[in-house]
Formats: structure tokens, sequence, C-alpha cells
């Protein structure tokens, strides 16, 4: 019964002008991103091409499956093409998870088709990079330190970043012991680390480090001195032997004297290579696919009710505080604080005047509707893959959950709704 | 199983409208039975709530109080619809569709097995005359053709049930002629048939019974033959008869105490006239 309702939403889709200019706009917006002027990092024509399709032309599929989802059932409700479904014996609730399986359907399609396309131009553009800068097309696991420190003198502290003085002034030391855990011997791994550097020789790009990469009990040990850049990550492959233990301490500090980096906990990470990268593409897509599910479903819920034009309004204004929902957060605690702010006129901060309108008139509104807006960037995959990073399972499976349980409310609200619907 | 194909007792429906407005009754206590295996006209002005009644029963719309049954079932029970087929005023149709893909659609909601579903259409597209432009868009369907495709998909569960509103609407002298031919049909095969027409003519030549709404009130309903027959005059219908013969049965007449009210040759319908030419040529 939905298969029915569900292929014909599609076969009705695919013939709508508005879908076939948005992929052609698509199409077009993907064949000029390997021509886009990026910056001169060796991976930018990567990245570029990978932000263009993440980015743009996946939000122009949603716009597009917003526009078809949201009208389908209004359309079919004013042309009164729903009459033949509904004297047929087929339950509302059926229509509308039939509605919601075609739109999910034409997203499947489309991410498929735009996602293949993607693929095909992130490997051309990657092609072209050196073997060291291939690490955007690996599916790294990452692993953060378990606890970091500064050895000797610490030179200062500022906005999170401690600074050291080179010569062996001050050494930054980090130790990993969470490697046996998730990482099997026969995978390498490999440092990366992101320091900010800085000199009073003047302007310099570059300077020379002493990277030590050891095992806990200091037996095996790897010393490399390498120069670091400030834009750059230093990428140092370590030798499986030192790995053995599933713990390691590594040790980073300027050579000269005149030199200074700044490092945080966060500087320096532990990645096992996988060469998994279109299994972690297609976890990427699978992602994606979530977001256009839970979009649809949404649109679908609103259509069901209100008439084609409020719900196309009403899923993009859904759509858009769903990608700011943390500011949306912040914005109500801003006015949960803003008596304490001293810039605020003497009579604003009068709780019979100010706060109690506020609270009841905006805050409140604003921390019901972020409670109750669905949170889009959960679904965010793109930072994974410009990190070359794996998306762990677990995380999609908790994507997955948080879908299926807000679809599930959508989907249960849609159907009170559209029973109670009538037809005139 | 009850002899009734639908039973209906004090339906009633009031348009209720947002803020101050006036509530409309467009439906008012309606009482109605029809039995399985008659062609029943449900006749009225427009705005009388003929398309209320047909939306109430098929559950497009609530009853605001009052109970309906299609075939001894509640009309709110949704397995009753496999058994009923429903033609709506105008042919809301997908138009991006063929004859054969708009059967095969609807078809596929009575769980109709692929091979019979396929037997089916082909029967039906035959039957309502639409063999040699099954391939062709709906978009490019003239008024009758989608009327008769309509039917069709009304008809592609053979339902026990045929509920048709307006069915001549729109259509030509032949078109209306060859519904009418087909509805005909379905009582020929044990249908039953709800008409809902304000086309008094076309009600009158089918229909075995018919109720008559106005306002949302019925008016009368029994059968067309009770309803219409005058019982103080008699009608004799005589072929091959002279002036001077008819001159004597005029006389007899008079002698019995009757009173002859007119003598002249019966007239064919406009509707016959224009079919007989057509199809002749």
């Amino acid at each position: 019964m939905i298969l029915p309702i569900a292929s014909h939403t599609f076969r009705e889709a695919i013939r709508k002008k508005i879908l076939h200019v948005l992929i052609g706009l698509g199409i077009f917006i993907m064949a000029i991103s390997p021509v886009i002027p990026t910056t001169d990092e060796p991976n930018a024509r990567v990245k570029i091409i990978f932000v263009i399709f993440f980015q743009v032309v996946m939000l122009l599929c949603i716009v597009g499956v917003i526009l078809l989802s949201a009208t389908s059932l209004p359309y079919e409700i004013e042309d009164r093409t729903i009459y033949g479904i509904l004297s047929k014996p087929i339950s509302r609730l059926k229509i509308v998870i039939g509605k919601i399986g075609g739109f999910a359907l034409l997203s499947g399609v489309l991410l498929t088709i735009f996602g293949l396309l993607n693929m095909i131009a992130v490997w051309w553009a990657a092609s072209s990079l050196p073997e060291g800068q291939k690490s955007i097309l690996k599916a790294r696991n990452e692993f953060k330190a378990s606890q970091f420190s500064i050895e000797g003198k610490l030179h200062h502290v500022h906005g999170g970043i401690a600074w050291i003085e080179g010569g062996r002034s001050g050494i930054a030391s980090w130790n990993f012991s969470n490697l046996k855990k998730e990482y099997n011997n026969k995978t390498p791994l490999e440092v990366e680390l992101n320091v900010k550097v800085e000199s009073i020789r003047g302007n310099v790009n570059h300077i020379p480090l002493v990277i030590g990469i050891e095992d806990l009990s200091g037996d095996k040990k790897k010393t490399e001195i390498l120069s670091g850049r400030a834009d750059e990550p230093l990428i140092i492959r370590i030798d499986p032997e030192i790995t053995k233990d599933g713990a390691i301490h590594v040790t980073v500090f300027p050579i000269l004297e005149m030199d200074c980096i700044g490092v945080t906990q966060e500087g320096v990470k532990v990645f096992s290579i996988q060469e998994g990268f279109v299994f972690n593409y297609g976890k990427a897509l699978i992602i994606s696919f979530l977001k256009f599910l839970l979009i649809i479903v949404i649109a679908v819920m609103g259509s069901t009710y209100l008439s084609a034009p409020v719900s196309i309004v009403s899923a993009l204004v859904i759509f858009s505080c769903g990608h700011i929902l943390d500011f949306i957060k912040d914005f109500s605690l801003l006015i949960q604080h803003g008596d304490g702010h001293e810039h605020l006129p003497s009579v604003m901060k009068n709780p019979s005047v100010f706060l109690v309108y506020t609270n009841y008139l905006i805050k409140k509104p604003l921390e019901w509707l972020s409670f109750f807006l669905p949170d889009f960037k959960r679904f965010d995959s793109l930072k994974f893959l410009l990190k070359g990073i794996n998306i762990p399972l677990e995380d999609i499976g908790a994507i997955f959950g948080y879908t299926a349980l807000y679809a599930g409310a959508c989907i249960l609200i849609s159907s009170v709704v559209f029973k109670r619907r009538e037809f005139f | 199983m009850s002899n009734l194909a639908v039973r209906i007792e004090g339906l009633t429906k009031v348009y209720q409208y947002f803020w101050r407005r006036k509530n409309t009754p467009a439906l008012t206590n309606l009482n109605l039975n029809i039995e399985r295996g008659e062609i029943f006209g449900l006749l009225g002005p427009n705005g009388s709530g003929k398309t209320t009644t047909v939306k109430l029963l098929l559950g497009l719309l609530f009853p605001t109080s009052g109970k309906s049954w299609l075939l001894g079932y509640p009309s709110s029970d949704l397995k009753i619809k496999s058994k009923i087929g429903f033609l709506p005023e105008e042919s809301y149709l997908y138009r991006f569709l063929n004859a054969e893909e708009i059967l095969d659609f609807y078809g596929k909601f009575f769980h109709i097995p692929r091979k019979e579903r396929k037997e089916r259409i082909d029967r039906l597209i035959q039957y309502v005359g639409l063999n040699p432009y099954r391939k062709r868009h709906l978009s490019q369907y003239s008024k009758g053709m989608l009327r008769r495709i309509g039917l069709a998909q009304a008809i592609i569960n053979d339902p026990e049930l045929v509920i048709l509103d307006e069915p001549t609407s729109g259509l030509d002298p032949i078109g209306s002629h060859e519904m009418k031919e087909l509805i005909l049909d379905f009582k020929r095969r044990g249908k039953t048939v709800v008409l809902c027409s304000h086309l008094l003519a076309d009600v009158q030549n089918i229909c075995d019974r018919v109720a008559i709404l106005n306002k949302g009130v019925l008016q009368v309903a029994g059968s067309v033959k009770n309803l219409l027959s005058k019982k103080d005059v008699v009608e004799i219908l005589v072929k091959n008869f002279s002036d001077a013969d008819i001159h004597a049965m005029e006389d007899f007449i008079k002698e019995r105490n009757g009173e002859v009210l007119s003598v002249n040759h019966p007239s064919s319908t406009l509707e016959e006239l224009f079919v007989s030419i057509i199809q002749r040529r």
C-alpha cells in the first residue's frame, strides 16, 4: 500500500521543472568547483570540492526536496486528485508514509548521483597531490592526548595557548595511553602536530623543531628534527615497535632559543591510518541522507495541514533555525544574564519592567523553540572528510537514533492531523 | 448479509467556520436506505447536499451527527472501501500518466495480482472505449475521455457499490448516452449504483428510485415510476390507427364520462434524435 504511493510520488517529483533547474544548477556548480581560485595550501583544491558539494550543492538539493515535499499533499488536495486515493482502502497514515518514502527515494537517488560525481572530482583533484598530503583521502581514527604538560619553563599563556621558548628551556609533552583499546598492530599510526610558531629572528615562516616519540618505558624512541610551519600540520609516521604497548609519549620543543611555539592539548593527535575513504564517504552520505529524511518528514508534516506556500516557508524556517540552534540557546542565555550587564540602562535592569517581558516574550519561547527544533548541526559529516577522519559508527548510530525519534514523533503528529482533516 | 447497500440514519453536516462566521448546515437529518442491485438517483439543485452526502459516505467529510453504513458495515470502516467504486464530480486524475498507468496505480490499492491487474486493465480500457488512446497521457484527453477513464478507475476493483457524482457532467450527448448505457450495464451485472445528478432527464431514464434534496433536507424519496405516475390519467399508445378510429375512440371515452386531455403523435427526445443521427454517420 505504501509502495504504490511512494513510487508514484517519486515519479511525479522527478517530472517537476523546479527539480530539473536545481539539479542543473548543482551540476554546473560542481563542474566549476575544480577551477575556483583557492589558497596555496596543497590540498585546498580537494577541500573546496568537498565544501562545494556538501554545503552548496546539498543545500540546493535540500531546497528542491523541501519545495516538492512541502507542496505535494497541498497540491493534491487543491486539485482534488487526493479524492481518488482517499476513496480507496488505504489509511491516511500510509498516504503520509508513502509520500515520505517517495521523497526519501528521490533524495537517495540525488545523493547517489551527486555523491559519485563528487567522489570522482575529489579523486581527480587528489591524484596530483604529493603522497604526504593525501591524508584527506584516508579514513583515520583519531586518538586524543590523555595527558598534556609542559616540562621546564613556560614562557607565557595567552588565549588558552601555552608558549615555550627554544633551547630546551621548556618541552611540551603529550601522553597517549588509550591506543591499545582501539588500535590493532597491523594498522600504521601517525602523529599530527599543529603548533603556533613565532620567532624574534624576524618574519620567519618555519622554525626547526625537535620531535620525540617514545613508548612509556622509554626503551624505544624515535627523534626527528622537522621544520614547523604555522599553517601546515606536521605528520610523522610511527614505528609499530614503539606503539606495541598501546601507549606513547610525544615531546616537542624548538631548537633555537630565539624561537617560540604555542601548544595546546589538542595540538597533537594520533591517527590510525585506514584506506577506507570510499567507505567513509559512504558513511558521510548516509548521514546526509538522514538529514534529508528528517527535513522531508518535517515538510510533509506541515503539508498535512498547511497550504503549499505556508508549508514551504515553515519548512525552510525550521531548516534554517535547525542550523542555528546554538545561537538561539546562547541568545536565550544572554537574556538570562542581561540584568548583570552594566551597559543596560537602569530602567531596563528593573526586574518588573524589562526582565519580566524579555523572560516571557523572548527567553521562554526561544528556550522552547530550541528544545523542539531539530538540531541539524548533528548531521555535519563534512568536518570528518576535510580532516580525513573516520566517521565513528557510534556517531552514525546516534544520528540514526535521533532521526528515528524525531521523525517518529513528526509522523505521529502528521497522522493525527491528517486523519482529522476534511476535504471539502 | 444486509440487503441494504446504503443505510443512512440522521446524517447531519454543519460546516463550522472559524471566528464569528455563521455556521452553514449542508445536510440536515438525512434518513435513506438504498437496496442492493438498484440504481438510485440523488437529485437536487446545486448546493442541495448531494456531494456532501457522498463525501460523508466516503469519509472525505466527518458527520456532525448521524451514522451511515455501506454494504452492512460502518462507512468509516476502511475495509469496506475495497467493495466501493467512486467517480468524483470532475475527473481528478494524474495528468502525467496514461490510461494504463493510472489504472495500474489505482489497481495496486486492491492487492490485485500483477497478471490479473493487467488483464483487468485491458478489459476496462476496452469496456470504456479508450483502447486506441491507452498510451496517451491524460493531459491530452478530452473531457469525455477523462470521464470514461475516471469511470474505469472507479470499477477497477469490480465493486459491489458504485457511487457516481455527476457522471454525465461535461459530456456531449453521445458521451452521455454511452455513460448511461454503462450504468445500465452495471445494474445488469448486479451492482448497486448511487447516482448524483441535477440533470433530471438522465436520472429519469435509468434510475429505479430517486431522492430529491433541497438545501440539505430530503424532500421526497421513492421509485421513479411511483413518483412520476399520474394515477387519474391513462395513456394508451396505439399504432396504425386512422383519424376516424380516433374520433370513434374519443366518442367512446366521452360516453363513459372520461375526458380526453390530448391526442397527438408521440415524439422522440432530442437526445434520441441526436444519437441516432450521429451513430448513423
